[in-house]
């Protein structure tokens, strides 16, 4: 029924050609990225391409392979605001993860947990929400903002996203199989409902919770249409804003583009480095009621 | 006396268990509800961006555009751009996660299968403002796509016009699009497929199925839920896609093309400043999503979906 | 007793604060918003002006905010949407023609900007200059700077093909483009060097003069059509046509802009389409190359059947003042304002931006400045952009209307129909 070269099925030297083009698919534009991060804007669009950084292509004399990083942490005003503008992204992107986690698991918790009039109908509403566009809300939502006075603050970037619909979603699901018996169980000996939640169910949602916690993060760092409408001081910028405002005037440097870019993609690779588990993770926790 | 209690306890669970909803009920009202409804309310009005005051005119945006040119950017342009960007990048990517899900299920081992899913993955982990930067550079007519397409197709020195031809323009931002997020799906396949009990398969081979029938007759079934629940959710993102028309269109490309609703509403709202006019498209827009979700139900119509 | 007492308490209380509520008053702090949008140069002189006017006004605080040019209408639209708008903002005319509209901001303070009287302030100005932002005789802004652009060349490049620039330079645009084609690198389709390329999507200011010395006009005289003169924009459109990828192929919208690689003097482009200021940014980018001979400015182009002679059109960035601050405020922005403008040979050499008062163009530094003359020339053949409500509207339909032709084989017929009915939908609805 199967075909054997040697030790190798016919079906998987298939399987593994189509994979591996799939690979470089996905992984060739980011190690273009990289080497790009360290050329001149000319080797980049010489044609041919060649990967490997080369003096070559240098143009001006005081190049070297780390000008692009020096411009791009530097910035259009050589002011380093890049720092600054990286540790907003991060206050940000941390913050929304933390409330996100634990608004969702509250309302997901008494979604799934328990029986009161009008649960469903606000389950769908706050389902419906996923269809709204943010587009369509923008405007708004910055005058709520505005009139909150969070503009040119942290509090503005992070409250309109305190949580997610998704992640309400994601919770509910996951609770909905936790075993009622502990909870009854721990009613019967007179805990309080809040202690129930967060010394019971909790602690035992943690994969869930750090699925949805690096999701909101992701989330928040790519965020570029609202810190444009609410960070209106460089002081308040976020990594998505540092990296258009560059291309806008340093649009033929492609050198030091690509050199914000990987900069600015480096916390997500460490992030994902060491927690990819959880980033995997995200689609086992949706179809988790099969147990 | 028992009834008295029983009832007290139920009236006591419901009260906490709104308790514990309340929090987020209150959050979606203020930054959700209210700012749609305050778009739809804006949407019966004539407000311009600068405008002191608004006055109320009825359904005239929306016949407005569904008649008019809207200064040469339409609504049925935008529906077009829209839609054809939402079929051409959903499809594939269902489709090609799927086939990909399946064929790192028939690796041997776990640890290959991993890698793969973390490569895959990669692209989604950057965000969409780099994504944009990348492609835009490789599909510059000196960049590295153009060379490949012209080594692929046998031929030199052709400016294929990833970012400048009409349809090739289309075909970037969806090119982009798909390579973002095919990891992501294959991994929510991964997982349907995992959930799928082994004996199943165990039984089908004893039973002398072959692999092909296997997947049509079992796999395919059994995986259904987590089809529908990608497709809705790959279409919903496309539908709602922005940053990579908004980026690409800011590097110079043609805005008619790529010219999606939402991008259309930001244009038309924040740079024309007529947001009256923008609100009614995001209504309209919100409804077009609200319909297709409803009818990608419909249309499969499984019992599994119902809570 | 007591009586007495009582009535020295209240004396007490009360004269002060007469004596404090009047120095409140002049004291009073006052914070201005100031944005603007990014330019290195300008940057430095700005910067410097403040913190002189600072000390000299203990009682303000100025933030600065920049941002890129293209963003800025956005971002101050929507912050005054939401009632947060800056104090002092600058935009270009046709931009900030739509606050003027909506009445959100406020007439110039002609004492606190340091003028006796509005006429004194009309008269040190050229004439005309101010006339955009002009609504019922009161004035709502002041230049911070009058550009226009002309013709940079880059003579290395012209050797570099064999041509002699100083004759060779293009003085129609039928030379433009015959002289772009000899400049013209390609690799296989692609450009690598350009002759020439328009400075997109700069219509209004840059393309619609060829329109104008081809006939036609975006409105007719009483204002009721728009998109006049078949000939003139259908003639325009196709030599957008030829030039474009489907045509010779000499450019395109898509390439990276022209003046943004000048600079650099690279050999991929030997002429842009850019202001004066342009020169204090060569001089950043380039030193060598500002300080070499191996570039220059020409005038305009025009047809070689042109009807009328038209150059470039000019457009301002003026000052704006948010009205609803409070009094004390925009005072002190005015101030601020005028403070700034009286440094306008300084601006002229450092940043090379012009400022139009009487005093400045009739300076010896306006005419030392390389090539002042041909901008100055330049000046009287064209003619303000227009600006009016929907000028950024109508600015997209144009630009709309060229990719048709240069991207999408939209054939130029069609597309100035496509152009008339949109624009005239346009105007229609006012």
């Amino acid at each position: 029924m199967n075909k054997f070269i040697g030790k190798i099925s016919v079906t998987e030297v298939i399987v593994w050609t189509f994979l591996s083009l799939v690979l470089l698919f996905t992984i060739l534009p980011i190690a273009f990225m990289v080497c790009a991060s360290f050329m001149d804007a000319k080797q980049i669009l010489a044609m041919p391409f060649t990967w490997i950084p080369s003096k070559e292509y240098f143009t001006t004399t005081d190049r070297t392979f780390a000008t692009n990083f020096i411009k791009a942490i530097l910035g259009n005003n050589e002011d380093s605001i890049f720092f600054r503008t990286l540790l907003n992204s991060l206050i940000v992107a941390i913050s929304v993860s933390i409330t996100t986690i634990f608004l969702a698991s509250l309302c997901g918790y008494g979604l799934a947990k328990f029986k009161f009039k009008g649960k469903n109908v606000i389950f769908m509403s706050i389902m419906a929400t996923m269809m709204i566009p943010f587009e369509a809300i923008m405007i708004p939502l910055y005058m709520v903002t505005s009139s909150l006075n969070m503009i040119n603050s942290y509090r503005g970037l992070i409250v309109p996203f305190l949580v997610s619909a998704f992640g309400v979603f994601q919770m509910r699901q996951y609770l909905l199989t936790f075993p009622s018996e502990f909870i009854d169980a721990s009613r019967v000996d007179g805990m309080g409902e809040f202690k129930i939640y967060a010394n019971i169910v909790l602690p035992n949602c943690t994969p869930v919770m750090a699925t949805l916690g690096i999701l909101s993060f992701r989330n928040q760092w790519d965020n570029l249409l609202w810190p444009l409408l609410v960070s209106q001081r460089e002081t308040m910028k976020t990594i998505p804003l540092y990296i258009t405002k560059f291309s806008e005037e340093k649009q033929t440097d492609q050198g030091a583009m690509m050199a914000i870019a990987l900069l600015a993609s480096i916390p997500m690779f460490i992030l994902f480095g060491f927690l990819s588990k959880y980033f995997l993770g995200g689609a086992t926790v949706f179809d988790s009621r099969k147990g | 006396m028992s009834n008295k209690k029983r009832y007290s306890i139920e009236q006591k669970q419901a009260k906490w268990g709104l308790l514990f909803t309340v929090p987020c009920v209150l959050f979606f009202a203020v930054f959700c509800f209210y700012p749609i409804i305050s778009a739809f309310v804006t949407s019966l009005t004539d407000a311009k961006i600068l405008s002191k005051t608004r006055e109320f005119v009825g359904l005239k945006n929306y016949i407005y555009l569904f008649t008019k040119e809207n200064g040469g950017f339409s609504l049925y342009n935008s529906i077009r751009a829209t839609f054809v960007f939402t079929l051409g990048t959903f499809i594939p990517m269902v489709i090609v996660s799927l086939i990909i899900s399946v064929l790192l299920m028939q690796l041997r081992k776990p640890s290959h299968r991993g890698f793969f899913q973390i490569a895959f993955y990669m692209p989604a982990v950057l965000s969409s403002v780099v994504a944009a930067a990348i492609w835009m550079i490789l599909f510059d007519p000196r960049g590295l796509f153009n060379q490949f397409s012209n080594f692929i197709m046998f031929t030199s020195g052709k400016d294929f016009g990833w970012l400048v031809n009409t349809k090739m323009l289309q075909a970037s931002t969806m090119i982009v699009y798909f390579w973002k997020y095919i990891g992501y799906f294959v991994i929510l396949f991964i997982t349907g497929l995992a959930s799928i009990p082994s004996s199943l398969y165990e039984a089908a081979i004893v039973d002398g199925s072959t692999k092909w029938h296997t997947f049509w007759r079992i796999t395919l079934p059994l995986l259904k839920p987590t089809v529908l629940l990608v497709s809705v959710m790959a279409m919903l993102q496309c539908l709602k896609t922005f940053s990579t028309q908004y980026m690409f269109h800011q590097g110079g490309a043609g805005r008619q093309p790529i010219d999606v609703i939402t991008m259309n509403i930001y244009f038309t709202g924040i740079r024309n400043g007529r947001i009256a006019r923008a609100s009614a498209m995001s209504i309209i827009l919100f409804v077009i999503m609200l319909l297709l979700t409803l009818l990608q139900f419909k249309v499969s119509n499984s019992d599994d979906v119902e809570y | 007793m007591k009586k007495i007492l009582l009535t020295m308490l209240v004396i007490l209380m009360i004269v002060p604060s007469f004596v404090f509520a009047q120095g409140e008053k002049e004291d009073e702090n006052v914070t201005i918003e100031f944005w603007t949008h990014e330019d290195a140069n300008r940057q430095k002189l700005e910067d410097r002006y403040i913190s002189e006017f600072i000390e000299t006004h203990p009682n303000v605080s100025v933030n600065v905010t920049r941002q890129s040019s293209t963003k800025m209408i956005e971002l101050v639209q929507t912050a005054f949407a939401a009632g947060e708008g800056p104090t002092i903002f600058n935009l270009s005319i046709n931009d900030e023609y739509p606050f003027m509209a909506a009445e959100v901001v406020a007439p110039v303070d002609f004492k606190a900007a340091g003028y006796t009287s509005k006429d004194s302030l009309v008269d040190s100005y050229v004439a005309g200059m101010l006339d955009p932002v002009v609504i019922d005789g009161e004035i709502y802004g002041l230049p911070l700077e009058l550009t226009n652009w002309c013709i940079y060349v880059n003579k290395n490049v012209f050797r570099d093909a064999g041509l002699n620039p100083d004759t060779d330079y293009p003085k129609t645009w039928e030379e433009m483009f015959e002289v772009s084609k000899k400049l013209v690198v390609r690799e296989g389709e692609i450009l690598t060097r350009r002759g020439y390329d328009f400075r997109y999507p700069y219509y209004l200011e840059s393309m619609v003069p060829m329109v104008e010395q081809l006939g036609g006009s975006l409105f007719s005289e009483d204002g009721t059509e728009a998109i006049v003169g078949e000939e003139g924009w259908i003639g325009w459109l196709t030599y957008m046509q030829k030039w474009g990828p489907n045509g010779e192929n000499l450019g395109s919208p898509t390439y990276k802009n022209a003046r943004k690689l000048f600079n650099s003097n690279n050999n991929d482009i030997s002429m842009a389409t850019t202001g004066l200021y342009q020169q204090a940014r060569i001089n950043h980018d380039n030193p060598d190359f500002y300080n070499s001979d191996d570039w220059m400015v020409v005038p305009y182009p025009k047809f070689e059947n042109a009807v009328k002679d038209v150059a470039a059109c000019y457009y301002g960035h003026y000052y704006m003042v948010n009205d609803s601050e409070n009094d004390a405020t925009k005072k002190a922005a005015w101030q601020l304002i005028g403070y700034m403008l009286s440094h306008g040979e300084e601006y002229l050499t450092n940043v090379n931006i012009i400022q139009p008062t009487k005093a400045l163009m009739n300076s010896d530094t306006y005419h030392n400045m390389p090539f002042s003359e041909v901008f100055t020339t330049d000046f009287e053949r064209g003619h303000v952009v227009y600006f009016g409500a929907n000028s950024t509207e109508i600015q997209n339909l144009i630009r709309n209307a060229v990719e048709g032709v240069m991207l999408q084989n939209v054939e130029p017929a069609q597309a100035y129909r496509q152009l008339k009915n949109s624009v005239q939908e346009l105007i229609d609805e006012e």
